[in-house]
Order: structure tokens, then C-alpha cells, then sequence
């Protein structure tokens, strides 16, 4: 009985890990990119919720939009400044540099919002839902069906439409696809300003679950690690099942074995993985 | 501006053993000669320490060409080794400093051979996913110190020949830590010129021409690894006895932060950069903090902008500017 709440717990976290980690998928898989500020940007993209909804006082939907509006200028303004390095694929530098940026976002986010940590009010948060013994919230409910549907959407436009083919001939060679009258400039900059939105929106609707702090990125960013690497490295259905199968491994790790190792033991499986497929689970 | 600073000709080996001395002579009394107060004996032991911290990545970031952001393990297990092995077994600090470099060998050991077959930023994300798990794990386990650490560890003691070194308070501790300082630059000088140095060197700078000589680079990658673990991990073994405390605070993400922007600040592949980048930035912190909020925009900033704007460091800059004059 008590495995069932188990499933449902490790869905409701698993939703949650694919969530937030899709940025960093499509960053990964189609641009071949990385970057190393993506915690903090998922603090801030809380905080900036936080801060719409309590301090000005939106209503929920339009502070997460919000906060996806701030994030994309922000993008804008870190891609531009990198965009030699992104041009030349210098993924040495960019991963110091974005882990610079996520340090200063960090400092910069103590000084907007203060050092104490803070909850996001949801009305959805509290709703519960009680299925016979089973329980869970309303957010809950919006975070799987804004997953599926926005892992839906991403796989649809990247498979299936010409600009999805347009940044994937980038991904590959962009000089080549320079020659072919692409600008890779502008392509690179739409995706990483989609990662930051995509952040956004996953903090703006993961984030009511737990209390939030500005220093929290740095922790926060390992299970979207995981859930990359699981996943294959930039495959899209793969981050999906990887993110749900994390999600069920710590619900079931954190009841039955040690709350307080969870991350511990993700991180074990991850390593074993790298062991015996180095290239992650969705490869053949 | 790519390859290792040519070395000085061979022709003159005492002057340059002379000037070797002289520096590290003057280095030595460097203390005093700022007036030998206890805040110039500690600013200088903390560069020392944190130099040698830096040390560890830039072997791996300068003559690998990759990205270890994992060493803030290195540096904990430091800490962690001699903080315990002190307070609960009473040992000195010759066994805490073997017992960090081993715990360090095997933890970049496994580390490396669990990556050696990914790719490059795959062993960067896992390092780093080390670090964030060792916090975790060292906050929740109380038999090594828990969320509150080890408090009051004992002073340094090293026992020599006849007479036993102590380091009670910061002037007794600054010979440690400049010994230690330039051992570890001895070490990266010779590491630049042996064997596996340059065949790091060759790997980053020219990937084709190892493989066509046989060379595997992700073999080269773990060695290198392995080979900058310990010397993070003294750092960190010297940091416990200075501050006479360690915490899951050794693993904040500032370290990382301060390792890797010593190293890319005055440039890459310079023998004296990192050490010359963490006075300059303990310097700043020491001196002119701004608050701990802004001390961290700074140097994350830092970071940014002078891999974005002179990835060369301060040394490229200098030799553009000096090309530019007429």
C-alpha cells in the first residue's frame, strides 16, 4: 500500500527533475552547448516568481511569465557577450565562464533578495488530492501535465519542422551551416534563450514545493546532471524516462534505505552507468 | 603565447639557481619585511595555502586543456583527513598529510577511471557532481564532523630529526606554509618539462599528432588528474591546522571559484600565475571586501570577463598591449 504513495511520490519528483532539466537537454542535444549556470538561473527564476507574486503582487500565471520575460533578457545578454566562444565551440571556456556567471548571479541574487530562504504562497501547493490512501497536491498534477506537454511540444518542433532542422544542421557544423545561409548566431541565441525560459517556467512551477534560498543553484543543479547523462546526453524521450526513473529511485531510496543520501545514491547510479555505457542509457 | 614559456637558456645555471634563492630568501622574510604583524603573517599564509590550492587545478586546466570541478573534494578530504585523524586519533602531521595524499590518489583514482571513457564535459559534470554529493555526505555524517564539523583542532605538530615543529599561531605557521608553496611550484616545474607534461601539453594542443604517435589522451587525462589531487588536498590539510576548524563549508562553491579564477587571471600555462592570481584576489578580499555578496560578483566577474575578453590573461594583455607601441 504504502509503495503505491511511493509511485506517486516518485512521479510527482521525477516531473519535476524532467522539468527543470529540458533547458539543459535541448542546450545540450541540439546546440551542444553547456552551461553551468543553470542552477542559479533556476533560483532566480524562483525568486523572481517569489517576488511577482508577493512583493508586486501578480496573480500566479502571470508571475511565472514573469519571471520567464526576466530570464530571456538575461539569456540574451550572457549568450551575446559569450558568443565568440559559442562561435569558435570553445566548451572549455564556456563552462568556467557560465560557472562565473552562475557565482555572480548567486552574490547578485543575496543582494536583490536577501540571505533568507523564503516560500513560494500556492494555492495549488496546498490543494490536496486524495485518492483512497493515496495524496497529492494540485501542483503536482500541473508540474506532470506541463512536463509531458512540454516535452511533447519540444519533440514535435525539433523532429518535425524545418527549424528544429535548421538548429540541429547547426549542432552539428556551424560553418558549415553558415555556407547554406543559416545565421548560427541567431540560432544559438533563440536556444539558449529558450533554456533560460524553460527554466524559468520549471522553477516557477517546481519551486512552490520546497523553501527556496539564493544559494541553492549549486545543489540543486546535480539531479539535472543526472538526468542528462541518464538520458543520453541531449535525447529528449530519453531525459523524460530518465527524469521519471530518477524520480522513482529516490522516492524508493529515501523511504526504504536513508532520506538524508539520496542524492548520494543518484549520483552512485550515475557512476555505475558511466561504467557500462559511457554514453548513456538512450544510445544503442 | 600557446606553448610553454620558453625556459631561460641553460648557459647561466648559477645565476639562475642564485636568483632562485635570492627570491625565495626575500619571499621567506616577506612577512617581516611588511612589518610583522599578525594580520601580514596570516594574509600571506592564506595566499600561500590558497596558491597551492590553485595549484591543483591549474595542472589539470593549463597542461590538460580540461576542466576539474571536482577538486573542492580534494581540498575537503584534505581538511577532513587532518581534522580527524588529529582530533580523534592524536596523530602529527606527518601521517594526517600521507593519509591526505592517499585519500586523495584513490578518490581522483576512482573519479577518473569511472570517466575515462566519456567525454570531456562529462568528466567536468561528474566531478562536479562529486563535490556536491561529498557535501552532502559530510554534512549528514556525524562520525566525521556532520553539519557542525570538528572544532579545536590541536596545533600543527611535525616532528624533525631532534627537534619537533609546532604551529601554534600564524607566525609559526607561515614557514609551513611557504615550504609548502615552493615545493608545490618545484613539482610544477618539473611537471611542465617531464614526460607526462608535455605529452599533456601535446594532447591539448594537438590532438592529432598524439594519436598518431600512439598517445591516449584520456589515459593522459586520468594520470594528470591523479597527479594535481594531492596537491588541493594539502591545501586543504594546512587550511584545517589555520583555521583550527573544518565544516561542510569547505566544499562552498567559492573555492572552485577562487581556484579557477587565480589560474585563468594572470593566464594559463605561466608558472607564478596562479600564485600571483591569489594574492591578488585574497588581496582584494582581505583588503578592499565589499561585503561578502559583492566580493562574490566580483570574482565571479572576474572570471567571466577575462575568459570572454583576454582569454590569454593578464599576460596576453600585456603582450598585446606592449606588440601595439610603435
Amino acid at each position: 500500500m504504502n509503495i503505491a504513495q511511493q509511485i506517486v511520490n516518485g512521479i510527482v519528483l521525477g516531473s519535476g527533475y524532467a522539468c527543470i532539466a529540458l533547458g539543459w537537454t535541448i542546450l545540450l542535444g541540439v546546440a551542444r552547448l553547456v552551461n553551468f549556470a543553470h542552477g542559479q538561473l533556476y533560483m532566480l527564476g524562483a525568486f523572481v516568481t517569489w517576488y511577482a507574486v508577493t512583493r508586486v503582487g501578480l496573480p500566479y500565471p502571470l508571475a511565472i511569465l514573469a519571471a520567464m520575460l526576466v530570464l530571456a533578457a538575461l539569456g540574451l545578454l550572457i549568450q551575446l557577450a559569450m558568443m565568440r566562444l559559442v562561435m569558435s565551440q570553445n566548451l572549455t571556456s564556456l563552462m568556467i565562464v557560465t560557472l562565473g556567471l552562475g557565482y555572480v548571479l548567486q552574490g547578485g541574487s543575496a543582494l536583490i533578495f536577501g540571505g533568507n530562504p523564503e516560500t513560494l504562497p500556492g494555492t495549488l501547493s496546498r490543494a490536496r488530492v486524495e485518492l483512497g490512501p493515496l495524496w497529492f497536491t494540485w501542483q503536482d498534477v500541473l508540474v506532470l501535465i506541463a512536463t509531458l506537454a512540454l516535452y511533447g511540444a519540444v519533440w514535435l518542433f525539433t523532429q518535425r519542422t524545418r527549424f528544429g532542422s535548421v538548429i540541429r544542421a547547426v549542432a552539428e557544423d556551424p560553418k558549415l551551416a553558415e555556407l547554406f545561409g543559416i545565421n548560427a548566431r541567431v540560432v544559438y541565441l533563440l536556444v539558449f534563450i529558450f533554456e533560460c525560459c524553460a527554466v524559468a517556467l520549471g522553477a516557477a512551477l517546481v519551486a512552490p514545493r520546497s523553501p527556496i534560498l539564493t544559494s541553492m543553484g549549486f545543489n540543486e543543479v546535480i539531479m539535472t546532471f543526472v538526468v542528462v547523462v541518464l538520458g543520453g546526453i541531449g535525447s529528449i524521450g530519453g531525459a523524460l524516462a530518465a527524469g521519471l526513473g530518477l524520480g522513482l529511485f529516490t522516492a524508493f531510496f529515501g523511504a526504504y534505505v536513508a532520506q538524508a543520501y539520496t542524492t548520494a545514491a543518484a549520483f552512485a547510479l550515475l557512476l555505475a552507468l558511466l561504467v557500462i555505457r559511457p554514453a548513456g542509457l538512450a544510445t544503442k | 603565447m600557446t606553448a610553454i614559456e620558453s625556459r631561460p637558456p641553460a648557459s647561466m645555471p648559477l645565476l639562475r639557481t642564485a636568483c632562485i634563492v635570492g627570491v625565495s630568501v626575500i619571499g621567506f622574510f616577506l612577512p617581516r619585511l611588511l612589518g610583522g604583524t599578525s594580520a601580514a603573517y596570516s594574509t600571506l599564509t592564506t595566499i600561500a595555502i590558497f596558491a597551492v590550492m590553485c595549484y591543483g587545478v591549474d595542472v589539470v586546466l593549463s597542461y590538460l586543456g580540461e576542466v576539474s570541478l571536482g577538486h573542492t573534494l580534494f581540498w575537503s578530504i584534505g581538511g577532513y583527513t587532518a581534522a580527524n585523524l588529529s582530533v580523534k586519533y592524536g596523530l602529527n602531521g606527518w601521517d594526517t598529510a600521507l593519509a591526505t595524499i592517499a585519500l586523495c590518489v584513490a578518490a581522483a583514482a576512482f573519479l577518473g577511471a569511472v570517466t575515462l571513457r566519456t567525454r570531456e564535459f562529462v568528466f567536468s559534470l561528474v566531478t562536479y557532481a562529486a563535490a556536491v554529493v561529498a557535501y552532502e555526505v559530510a554534512f549528514n555524517w556525524d562520525a566525521i564532523g556532520g553539519s557542525d564539523g570538528i572544532v579545536g583542532i590541536a596545533a600543527l605538530k611535525l616532528p624533525f630529526v631532534v627537534t619537533t615543529f609546532s604551529g601554534a599561531t600564524e607566525d609559526e605557521l607561515w614557514p609551513v606554509a611557504f615550504v609548502l608553496l615552493l615545493l608545490t611550484l618545484a613539482f610544477i616545474s618539473r611537471f611542465r618539462r617531464s614526460r607526462l607534461g608535455t605529452t599533456a601539453l601535446m594532447v591539448q594542443m594537438n590532438p592529432a599528432l598524439a594519436a598518431s604517435l600512439g598517445v591516449n589522451p584520456r589515459r593522459i587525462r586520468l594520470a594528470v588528474f591523479i597527479i594535481s589531487a594531492p596537491i588541493t588536498g594539502l591545501a586543504g590539510w594546512l587550511y584545517a591546522y589555520q583555521r583550527a576548524y573544518v565544516g561542510p563549508d569547505m566544499f562552498e562553491s567559492y573555492f572552485l571559484v577562487m581556484m579557477l579564477t587565480a589560474v585563468v587571471l594572470v593566464g594559463r600555462r605561466v608558472l607564478i600565475g596562479p600564485l600571483i592570481g591569489a594574492a591578488l584576489l585574497i588581496a582584494q578580499q582581505n583588503l578592499l571586501s565589499l561585503g561578502g555578496d559583492w566580493n562574490k560578483i566580483v570574482l565571479g566577474s572576474v572570471l567571466a570577463l577575462v575568459l570572454i575578453f583576454w582569454p590569454a590573461g593578464l599576460v596576453g594583455l600585456y603582450r598585446r598591449l606592449s606588440k601595439n607601441k610603435p
